[in-house]
């Protein structure tokens, strides 16, 4: 039981950074960017490349897979939000074809073969008979603080409040005088940053490998809908109860079934709830 | 007018000619390439049916083809069934399998449609790996399966006549009042609605052609090949391949598939030789993500217009 | 006059908000009716209802005394009623021809396999409306918004209504283009057609309505002649705004 609730947080908190990053987008520019995954592995990557390849300390391979994949946002939308601004279709073939273009170069540069990242933090956890790495623990406490972050940023902040608007209604947040794209690009950077560093956490509780974004990518686009497109709370609920499925799966029935699971669920949940659990679309 | 004209039958005839003379003026090895293109063209026009018309885009193409390569090699290897019967049994398991996907059309559509077809394709990932190895040879695929053909001529005859069959009866059917019907699906669902006509039994029928393609051309695929391997298929590689097919050589037409699944299959055979291994794609994705930004309407509407200036210069 | 559309004590909610407040009309065999009311009053929601594209909170609608209430839009249109849309909304990428062959088509997948589009009988109605021939072959982008609306009519007539719901059929229109479409729905009139119309082009309407209902908020609040309605205070005060 303990075994449970302690991996159990421990994956949900991961799923949540990395969803969160995607809401963002998806609620402010009402667009699914697949190539969101592509974040994460560029982030682990980054790190991988970093602290583990040139040797340097690995707080400056976090610090620069953040900055990398905050670039990369950027660059995205720059060069491929901006200029098919509105036609969805377009933005979601462009971006799964980024996506492939990003896994390639990939393999181009490490090969396709799985790399193990370092622990962030050696050492192991006993707690009532159950261990836990203290590197899962410190990527979790970590996800939590940038979550907390994020929701403190949207809620108070001057930039936050006109990200709110822009996804609330786009048209009257632009007569009141906000600059639509300034924060669509903030919110593109942002989220790129977030994914970069969810790709590091993720990498180091699974592994480095250049086909690690699906399978994330399709949870989390899930944990976005059904938590409700762009509720904050909404998405962390929804994440813990996949993160806990998933682990109960593993530990109780067989863990080659975890990703079935998951899917058919995924599935059910948007053919039945398609507004989401929740039923909201702005962020809050 | 978008109907059956002389010209169009003679542009028909001739890329049968030309297609059967082939193999007269190139090696093997290009004739396997062709073999490729050719059910690249298959499924690029299966997923164009669908997704190309009716505007749901499905992500999840892969999982139909799937089933019907996997329907057929279980039938054929495990169960010792003949390939005549293997082949449309497979065909039909995909059409009613394809309900699936169709179902969750009829309530969400959008971001979200896509969404769940790619779920469903790497639920097969992970189903076939798992569920009755001993059918499905688990992660490791199924090997041996009975191939129809022998060396690179015959495959490349017996590809090239289903893809010109496939790509002739589809070309005919959307110049019937469904493909107009079809074509306007996608365009407003609303209006159609509008001009009392049942959007669900449209979209079924958009669906089961799709499935009814992707399952003749998975079928044959497999017989072809002679072996499977889930990672392969199931692949999202494999889908952008697709999907890249149909938007290069232009979407919402017959030749345009075809088109883009040429000039990829021969792309990617053009650049082995300097980057080997999966880094090919790395240029090829490139190449196609600008073609796709600068030139959303394909291929087929570029020489169109390279067309109509030509003409228009010589008069 | 047999009458062919009831609606009974219309009802429909948007969470507080009553967008339509116990409605009742009965419209009858031949007759031109409209629905008269400032912007807001519920005129758009009401067509929606009847055609099905949106479910009543309450009431029914009766069409040849059957009750349509709970059938699809498509079930309803095969009845013989159609409707045009205050925006119009073309098939972009069809040509004029194709777009009206899109209400006139079988509605069977295998009909529309087998039989040939019947051009003859789209031109005429292109022709009907007002079209220019050289317009046929021309997508609707390539069409001013008069020739839009007269496309809307005749695709939506393809389907061989005997009711005809015109949403704002006379918005963004020159003075011509207005005196041509009412030319045309005289005409049709003068075929039998029963008209249910919702404008605020009042001199254009008044020559080709019998019947007026004015709504504000969503309920009645007058009906009668054209005239009668118009004269009527609270009809006056609603449109001004001073309710």
């Amino acid at each position: 039981m303990t075994q449970i609730i302690i991996q159990g947080m421990l994956l949900s908190g991961l799923y949540a950074l990395i969803a969160i990053g995607f809401t963002l987008i998806f609620s402010v520019g009402r667009v699914l960017n697949l190539a969101y995954g592509a974040y994460l592995m560029i982030g682990g990557y980054v790190y991988f490349y970093i602290s583990q390849q040139l040797g340097l300390p690995k707080g400056i391979g976090l610090i620069l897979a953040a900055a990398v994949g905050c670039l990369a946002g950027l660059l995205k939308y720059r060069f491929i939000a901006k200029p098919l601004k509105g036609n969805h279709v377009a933005i979601e073939i462009a971006t799964l074809i980024l996506a492939i273009v990003i896994q390639s170069a990939i393999i181009l540069v490490f090969g396709e073969s799985t790399k193990i990242l370092h622990s962030l933090v050696p050492g192991i956890v006993r707690l009532e008979g159950v261990t836990a790495p203290w590197s899962n623990i410190l990527a979790t406490g970590l996800s939590w603080v940038l979550i907390i972050a994020v929701f403190i940023f949207v809620r108070q902040s001057h930039t936050g409040r006109a990200m709110l608007a822009v996804s609330q209604d786009p048209k009257g947040a632009a007569i009141c005088g906000i600059n639509g794209e300034w924060i669509n690009m903030v919110t593109w950077g942002i989220s790129g940053l977030l994914g970069g560093v969810a790709g590091v956490f993720f990498a180091s509780y699974t592994q480095l490998s250049p086909f690690m974004w699906v399978g994330p990518l399709i949870v989390t686009v899930a944990i976005v809908i059904v938590g409700g497109i762009g509720s904050i709370i909404g998405t962390l609920i929804v994440a813990h109860i996949i993160g806990f499925l998933e682990v109960i799966v593993v530990s109780y029935i067989a863990p080659e079934l975890r990703g079935i699971f998951t899917m058919l669920l995924i599935i059910l949940f948007l053919i039945f709830r398609p507004r989401g659990l929740f039923g909201r679309e702005e962020l809050a | 007018m978008k109907l059956i004209e002389k010209k169009h039958l003679v542009a028909w005839g001739a890329f049968l000619l030309i297609m059967l003379l082939m193999p007269n003026f190139v090696s093997n090895g290009t004739l396997r390439i062709f073999i490729f293109a050719n059910f690249l063209a298959i499924f690029a026009i299966s997923w164009d049916v669908l997704s190309g018309r009716t505007g749901y885009i499905s992500f999840g193409h892969p999982f139909l083809i799937g089933i019907g390569v996997y329907a057929t090699a279980i039938m054929s290897k495990r169960f010792g069934m003949p390939v005549e019967y293997s082949i449309p049994l497979a065909v039909l398991i995909t059409m009613l399998g394809s309900v699936l996907i169709f179902l969750p059309a009829l309530r969400i559509k959008g971001s979200y449609f896509a969404l769940v077809t790619l779920a469903f394709m790497e639920l097969a990932y992970q189903l076939v790996q798992v569920v009755r190895p001993d059918l499905t040879g688990g992660t490791r695929g199924i090997f041996g399966i009975k191939t129809l053909t022998r060396g690179a001529e015959n495959g490349f005859y017996m590809s090239m006549s289903l893809m010109f069959a496939v790509a002739f009866s589809a070309w005919l059917i959307m110049r019937t009042q469904l493909g107009t019907a079809l074509s306007a699906l996608g365009m407003q669902e609303e209006s159609l609605e509008g001009s009392g006509k049942s959007t669900t039994k449209l979209k079924l029928a958009a669906f089961m052609l799709s499935a009814f393609i992707a399952g003749l051309g998975g079928a044959f695929y497999a017989h072809y090949v002679g072996a499977i391997a889930p990672r392969t298929l199931f692949d999202i590689n494999f889908l952008f391949t697709i999907i890249v097919a149909v938007l290069l050589g232009g979407s919402g037409t017959i030749i345009g598939p075809i088109i883009g699944a040429f000039f990829l299959t021969f792309l990617l055979e053009f650049l082995r030789p300097y980057l080997p291994g999966a880094g090919r794609y790395f240029i090829y994705g490139a190449i196609a993500l600008l073609l796709y930004m600068y030139q959303p309407k394909g291929i087929y509407n570029l020489l169109e217009k390279l067309y109509q200036r030509w003409r228009g210069g010589a008069a | 006059m047999k009458p062919v559309l009831e609606v009974r004590n219309l009802v429909k909610r948007f969470g507080a908000l009553v967008a339509t407040n116990d409605v009742s009309f009965t419209l009858h065999e031949g007759e031109s009716m409209t629905l008269l009311g400032p912007n807001g009053a519920g005129k758009t929601t009401i067509f929606s209802q009847i055609m099905g594209e949106l479910q009543q909170s309450a009431g029914s609608i009766h069409l040849y005394s059957e009750e349509i209430s709970r059938l699809k839009p498509a079930a309803r249109i095969k009845r013989q009623i159609a409707r045009t849309y205050q925006v119009p909304r073309p098939f972009a990428e069809l040509t004029v021809l194709e777009n009206i062959r899109i209400g006139h088509m079988p509605n069977s997948i295998w009909d529309m396999l087998r039989q040939r589009p019947d051009l003859e009988y789209e031109r005429q109605l292109a022709h009907k409306v007002g079209l220019a021939e050289a317009d046929y072959e021309r997508t609707p982008a390539e069409l001013s918004m008069g020739d839009l609306r007269k496309l809307e009519m005749a695709r939506s007539m393809a389907c061989k209504p005997k009711i005809m719901l015109l949403d704002e059929v006379f918005a963004g229109l020159t003075a011509a283009e207005v005196s041509q479409i009412s030319e045309l729905i005289l005409k049709m009139r003068a075929d039998g057609m029963t008209f249910l119309m919702v404008s605020h082009d009042l001199p254009a309407l008044k020559p080709l309505v019998d019947t007026a209902i004015a709504i504000n908020q969503g309920a009645e609040i007058a009906r009668g002649s054209f005239d009668q309605v118009m004269a009527n205070p609270a009809v006056l005060s609603s449109y001004l705004g001073e309710v």
